[in-house]
């Protein structure tokens, strides 16, 4: 039993470390700096959209539209470059995120709709609307060689993205862990009811939830398309399950009041390395997508059947 | 973290040492997707032919997800291989990644779709159909079925796509520059999806009815729907002129059948093939053309018995 | 609506425009009533159904040479029931969040059913089947007919038997339904069977119209499933809702997705508005609610 809880407690890191060194052994040219470099940056954007919804859904809310609120902020961000120059328009393009964030959370909060159908129906409106802005064509920004730089491999170990997404990690780490509302996230997910008892506004921690999650998701949009040049109303149409399977994996509840920055980290960095180890060795899209799907089911089922000693607020999850 | 990256770092010095072992050249193939119709038989074709050329490939499926793709050029550039072949989804996304494999001295080429001007400083070579002159091409077919008059509907690709954006700008380019009186009631986009095609072309038949004098459809698949939307709705009257492209095996049946008034055959086994061949030209250091077309023909009932058609 | 419709576009009130309207609907319109089960049982969403969709499309077409067309195309139908049941085991009784459970179920089945066929297109090998489907009785496409039989089943079940009665019992308060004796597990596994069988059957149709099956086929079909079942007043919480209204709520939509292809409504922005209709819908539902209970 002590080692079930022990497994249990530490399931992500061990089934990254597997995936490490099973691709090691098999796969040749896996272990070298430049597979690490690559896999970590293609990790990044999954993971900086993957860093919001894991707040969210720690909150106990859902959000489906990340992938078009993606595209959007950085169709936006393209297309202001002309007219405000490079920067400024990044800084629209995430604004432009967040305010799809507050329409999310104005929705799910205010109006009382459930966030899976409200964001549901927003992902329909913000893709519409990329598609709306670009004629349904992609759209190509005004300096190539930027994109060209962005892309380069700092000290054969970062590109600017991958080390965003570091930094961003263990900012949330710390206030996740060590920070009074940290704690109060947590409290709203688990039993929103004892929260607002307790004085802590579940609403208002809800709402920014909504806000951040989707001006992350704008992050990764901006830097995806400033990397491509090209704004587009098809990027990441594929990328929401993609991000909330990688949060699962880390081992954050679908359900609120559970999760962990390292968690996530290591949902990303594990379903990274597969897709890379995978891709290495050639293996069909398909047969990668039952490895993938087994895996998040696994680990899933493995949290609900281990009993665990974890903090309470747990079981109060379970009840629901 | 730390530990992990020592742990990469001991790796990458022993496999340093190992480098130097002699294997069959391996060329990545990234490609659009594993199940198309035009796509799978092109994959067969390069799978087949670097058999017979003694290349190993590394063969990665997009799925039509560009996000995907990129990240596959990077995957491609880690694993070191000595060729990249990419099938572009986008005109503009891939042009970091092809960076990237240049300053890795990977030669890349693109297959089958066109990307913008920036992306040939970066590629050695593009093989495959101009998607701009079939547009071109249907459409002189069309004017020619319709006598230069009447007015049509277009059935296009995905929206935002290369291959769409050019088969549809080549058509409506060269309606206007040889002063033809088509008018273009409406264009849809139905994704290359028969079913797509077939609920979309239900809704213009409904909507403009006779007024349909003629159908430019971006490839034989989505004719296919409009042909059956058609049949559904008006079985007594009889079709417009309908313009496909691909030179699919269906596609010859409508046009001996006169269902359908012509199709451009475009092969995807040509087109695999010449990307393949010019891979190998490439990596045993000949000079190549920065771009190499594979042959076009238009197919009416004059000519359909004489023509293979492409699969 | 259809006041506007006839009003606006001469062709709108025509035979023609509505046998079109409801052709389409038919294929999209057998998922909604399984998703009806799942919203009402309190099961969230099934996300699963485009691989199920294109289990029932792919092997009804790839079995065809091996066992003929009918057996394939119910082993077909069989098969998604069975990913139904997966999804149902690991819902109801493992109690895994139905999201998560049929995301992954989905994405497994769908990477076996693909590497059966080696990851490439299906194509039909018996063109009479295609005309069967295609036919008409009474100027009635078959299709049509099918999908009124399975909504009429579903209606019964859900709304005349114990079935039902428990079905709603367990998505309107679980823990009152099982201490009344409800077999909670079980209808809630129930619902997810029923939704699996309803998507391989519509796929299955699917394929055999189009004689040609991709794995992408089913693709946006969950998501237009659930708009219908959630315009159409069912909550997302579970416990309420009726496959009439589910079903009226379809053909509403259906005919707002006509009447803007009709005034040439570019495709964008119907999604926008569909986007729009869904938030509205639910959130006037919710207030509405509020004020009754109130």
């Amino acid at each position: 039993m002590e080692f079930l809880i022990f497994l249990q407690k530490y399931r992500v890191g061990i089934v990254l470390g597997l995936t490490l060194a099973i691709s090691a052994v098999w796969v040749p040219g896996f272990v070298s700096l430049t597979t690490f470099s690559l896999g970590f940056d293609r990790g990044s954007t999954v993971g900086l959209v993957a860093i919001g919804l894991t707040v969210l859904l720690i909150a106990g809310k859902i959000d489906l539209s990340v992938g078009s609120v993606f595209a959007l902020s950085g169709i936006v961000a393209i297309m202001l470059q002309p007219a405000l120059g490079l920067w400024p328009a990044a800084v629209v393009g995430v604004l432009a995120g967040a305010a799809c964030g507050a329409f999310n959370g104005l929705l799910s909060v205010v109006f009382k709709v459930n966030s899976l159908v409200a964001t549901l129906a927003t992902m329909l409106i913000f893709r519409s609307i990329a598609h709306w802005l670009t004629d349904s064509q992609p759209m190509a920004g005004t300096d190539i060689m930027f994109s060209v730089r962005l892309a380069q491999i700092y000290f054969d170990l970062f590109t600017l993205r991958s080390a965003l997404f570091l930094f961003s990690i263990l900012l949330l780490h710390i206030w996740l862990s060590r920070t009074v509302s940290g704690r109060n996230l947590f409290a709203v997910g688990s039993n929103p009811v004892a929260a607002e008892a307790s004085g802590i506004s579940a609403d208002r921690i809800a709402f920014l939830g909504f806000v951040f999650a989707s001006a992350m998701a704008g992050v990764a949009g901006v830097l995806q398309s400033l990397a491509a040049n090209t704004g587009s109303p098809v990027f990441g149409s594929e990328m929401t399950v993609a991000v909330i399977a990688a949060v699962v994996v880390g081992g954050t509840r679908i359900e609120g009041g559970r999760g962990s920055a390292l968690g996530t980290l290591g949902g990303v960095l594990t379903i990274a390395a597969l897709t890379t180890a995978m891709e290495f060795q050639s293996v069909p899209a398909y047969v990668q997508r039952v490895v993938a799907g087994l895996i998040l089911i696994l680990l899933v089922l493995f949290d609900r059947t281990v009993p665990t000693n974890r903090r309470t607020n747990s079981a109060v999850t379970a009840a629901e | 973290m730390a530990f992990k990256k020592t742990m990469f770092g001991a790796g990458t010095a022993a496999l340093m040492l190992t480098a130097g072992w002699a294997q069959a050249q391996t060329v990545c193939y990234v490609t659009a997707a594993d199940a198309h119709a035009y796509v799978t038989p092109a994959n067969e074709a390069i799978d087949g032919r670097a058999a017979e050329l003694g290349l190993e490939i590394l063969s990665l499926s997009q799925n039509f997800d560009v996000q995907t793709g990129i990240e596959q050029m990077s995957t491609c550039i880690a694993r070191g291989v000595d060729g990249i072949i990419l099938w572009p989804l986008d005109p503009q996304a891939y042009i970091p990644g092809l960076a990237r494999a240049q300053a890795a001295d990977i030669p890349t080429i693109l297959i089958n779709s066109p990307m913008n001007e920036e992306a040939d400083q970066f590629i050695v070579s593009f093989t495959g159909p101009d998607v701009y002159e079939e547009g071109e091409m249907a459409a002189d077919s069309l004017n020619d079925a319709m006598g230069g008059a009447g007015s049509i509907v277009i059935i296009a690709g995905q929206a935002g796509n290369g291959t769409t954006i050019g088969r549809v700008g080549g058509f409506v380019d060269r309606l206007a520059e040889i002063g033809s009186g088509i008018e273009v009631l409406d264009t849809v986009n139905a994704d290359f999806d028969q079913q797509k095609a077939l609920v979309a072309s239900r809704d213009l038949i409904t909507r403009f009815g006779d007024e349909i004098t003629g159908v430019y459809a971006n490839d034989d698949t989505m004719a296919r729907g409009f042909i059956d939307a058609w049949l559904e709705a008006k079985p007594d009257t009889p079709m417009p002129p309908i313009v496909g492209i691909n030179g699919q095996k269906d596609a010859f049946e409508s046009i001996r059948s006169g269902e359908m008034y012509s199709t451009i055959v475009q092969s995807p086994i040509e087109d695999g093939l010449l990307a393949i061949n010019t891979m190998a030209e490439i990596l045993a250091g000949n000079e190549v053309e920065a771009r190499l077309p594979i042959p076009l023909t238009v197919v009416t009932s004059e000519n359909v018995d004489m023509v293979e058609p492409a699969f | 609506m259809l006041v506007y419709g006839t009003l606006s576009s001469p062709v709108f009130l025509t035979t023609g425009n509505f046998v079109n309207v409801f052709t389409s609907m038919a294929i999209v319109g057998i998922v909604v009533v399984g998703m009806t089960f799942v919203l009402v049982v309190g099961g969230l969403a099934d996300l699963s159904v485009p691989a199920t969709i294109a289990c029932g499309a792919i092997l009804s077409l790839a079995l065809q040479p091996a066992i003929g067309p009918v057996p394939a195309f119910l082993v077909a139908v069989a098969l998604a029931g069975g990913c139904g049941l997966i999804s149902g085991l690991l819902v109801g009784y493992i109690g895994i969040n139905p999201i998560i459970a049929t995301l992954g179920v989905g994405t497994i089945v769908l990477g076996i059913v693909e590497s059966l066929v080696g990851g490439v297109i299906v194509y039909g090998t018996d063109p009479a089947t295609a005309e069967l489907v295609k036919s008409r009785v009474f100027g009635i496409p078959v299709v049509v007919l099918i999908f009124a039989a399975i909504a009429c089943v579903g209606h019964f079940i859900l709304s005349h038997t114990y079935l039902g009665r428990w079905t709603f019992a367990t998505g309107g308060n679980y823990s009152a339904a099982e201490a009344s004796a409800v077999p909670v597990r079980a209808i809630k596994a129930g619902a997810f069977v029923m939704t699996g069988l309803c998507a391989g059957l519509s796929g299955g149709l699917l394929g055999l119209t189009l004689q040609s099956a991709r794995p992408l086929i089913g693709t946006g079909y969950e998501f237009s499933a659930i708009t219908a079942v959630v315009v159409g007043g069912v909550s997302i919480m579970g416990g309420a809702g009726s496959i009439p209204r589910a079903i009226a709520a379809l053909i509403f939509v259906q005919f707002l997705t006509n009447i803007m292809v009709l005034q040439g409504v570019r495709t964008p922005v119907q999604g926008f508005v569909l986007g729009l209709l869904i938030a509205v819908a639910v959130a006037l539902d919710v207030a509405l609610r509020r004020r009754s209970v109130a």
